[in-house]
């Protein structure tokens, strides 16, 4: 029976991007638009959870000594077929995820998961690690991008519905963008200012349990 | 030596299975993408067109352009030419369609394909990207030629916008000895 905990410690205790720090490349990269942070965070859950969970099956099968190889093989064949299938069939989002899309085949995440847990634990568990660590992750880009693309461009960029552009314009931000916000520096200030919000509140909590211990 | 045959094997089994499930799936995704990126460009040529009526495309050996295609007035007189360019930007190769004027100078533009970063060199696919280009003589290929506003609008991407610019100004040059011709 698959533990239900594995699913939602990805969520936030040991969120990727937060708390374990994995993955910071396309998260720097993509960051800029909200729609690219969803379309790298599915992306990323689609690949994580298959990987996880073919890695889990062909645990006793994989000899030791060529583990990583084979990792990579199954790895960058989820990554293949999401990117013909985006190409294919969501052209436009293909387009905007550019050279990030195949880079995923060496995101830090999903061959650390494979490496760190799924090769030593069952089916179920490897799926529940792979769709909370995605999920986690894809909530990680969601909120620096929207941070990013709020300040640094003042609009909202969702997908196009209709005679809908999908994109949310901010009269007052848009017209006095904190430009910086948007380049890589900027994506590593709000990063850093995340982090040590979550710090705060881990330290903050952690010396209350101690103070009600006493 | 059983080992180590059995291992590669193993190997050898794992990479075999996963390139059958990717030819397959190849064979589906393949002929999709090649209509799209077929009726991409049809559309590219269209937006570029500036109003003329496109005539047939004449193939070229020089490396500017693969193939020129002439801009029709609806006298029937050759106004400018489609020109598709190629040049290296961030991520890679550019790809665009650009129309040009007897004098080289540029009608319309529009990047066609691109790996460049998304929110950065992504923006050169927007068609305000291009106002820079459009009608100036001439056509400027450093950041400095543009009015400051220009300037910052293309900031955190100078590579892209080199590129673009490269190739808009040799198309330029180019499209100048077609109107010789």
């Amino acid at each position: 029976m698959a533990n239900k905990k594995e699913l939602t410690k990805g969520l936030f205790k040991e969120n990727p991007t937060f708390v374990l720090l994995l993955g910071l490349c396309p998260t720097l990269g993509v960051t800029t638009m909200v729609s690219n942070a969803i379309g790298m965070g599915f992306s990323v859950l689609f690949v994580l959870t298959l990987s996880n969970i073919m890695i889990s099956l062909l645990r006793n099968v994989i000899p030791d000594d060529v583990r990583i190889p084979s990792y990579i093989v199954i790895i960058s064949s989820f990554v293949t077929i999401i990117e013909m299938l985006l190409h294919a069939f969501v052209p436009s989002l293909y387009t905007a995820l550019g050279v990030y899309l195949p880079l995923i085949v060496v995101n830090c995440i999903i061959l650390g998961r494979a490496e760190a847990f799924a090769n030593k634990n069952t089916v179920g568990d490897s799926a529940y690690d792979g769709i909370g660590m995605g999920l986690g992750f894809t909530i990680a880009l969601l909120l620096i991008a929207l941070i990013r693309e709020v300040l640094g461009s003042g609009t909202i960029t969702l997908f196009p519905l209709g005679e809908w552009s999908g994109v949310i314009h901010i009269p007052l931000i848009e017209a006095n963008p904190i430009r910086v916000i948007t380049l890589a520096p900027g994506a590593l200030l709000v990063m850093g200012c995340i982090i040590a919000f979550n710090n705060y509140r881990d330290n903050k909590k952690a010396s209350n349990a101690k103070r009600e211990n006493k | 030596m059983k080992q180590y045959f059995k291992t590669a094997s193993i190997l050898a089994i794992i990479c075999a299975v996963a390139a059958l499930i990717l030819a397959s799936l190849n064979s589906v995704t393949a002929p999709v993408i090649v209509a799209y990126d077929k009726q991409q460009t049809i559309n590219a040529l269209n937006e570029v067109a500036h109003g003329y009526t496109l005539g047939d495309k004449v193939t070229t050996d020089s490396e500017v352009s693969p193939y020129y295609i002439p801009l029709i007035d609806e006298d029937g007189t050759v106004k400018g030419n489609i020109l598709e360019l190629k040049s290296n930007g961030y991520g890679g190769e550019i790809k665009l369609v650009a129309s040009f004027d007897e004098a080289g100078l540029v009608l319309e533009a529009k990047v066609v394909s691109n790996s460049e970063t998304p929110g950065l060199g992504k923006k050169s696919e927007n068609s305000w990207y291009m106002t820079k280009f459009i009608g100036k003589d001439p056509i400027p290929t450093s950041k400095n030629q543009l009015s400051a506003e220009d300037n910052a609008a293309v900031s955190g991407a100078s590579i892209t916008f080199g590129a673009i610019a490269k190739a808009l100004s040799e198309g330029g040059e180019y499209a100048k000895t077609l109107e010789a011709k």
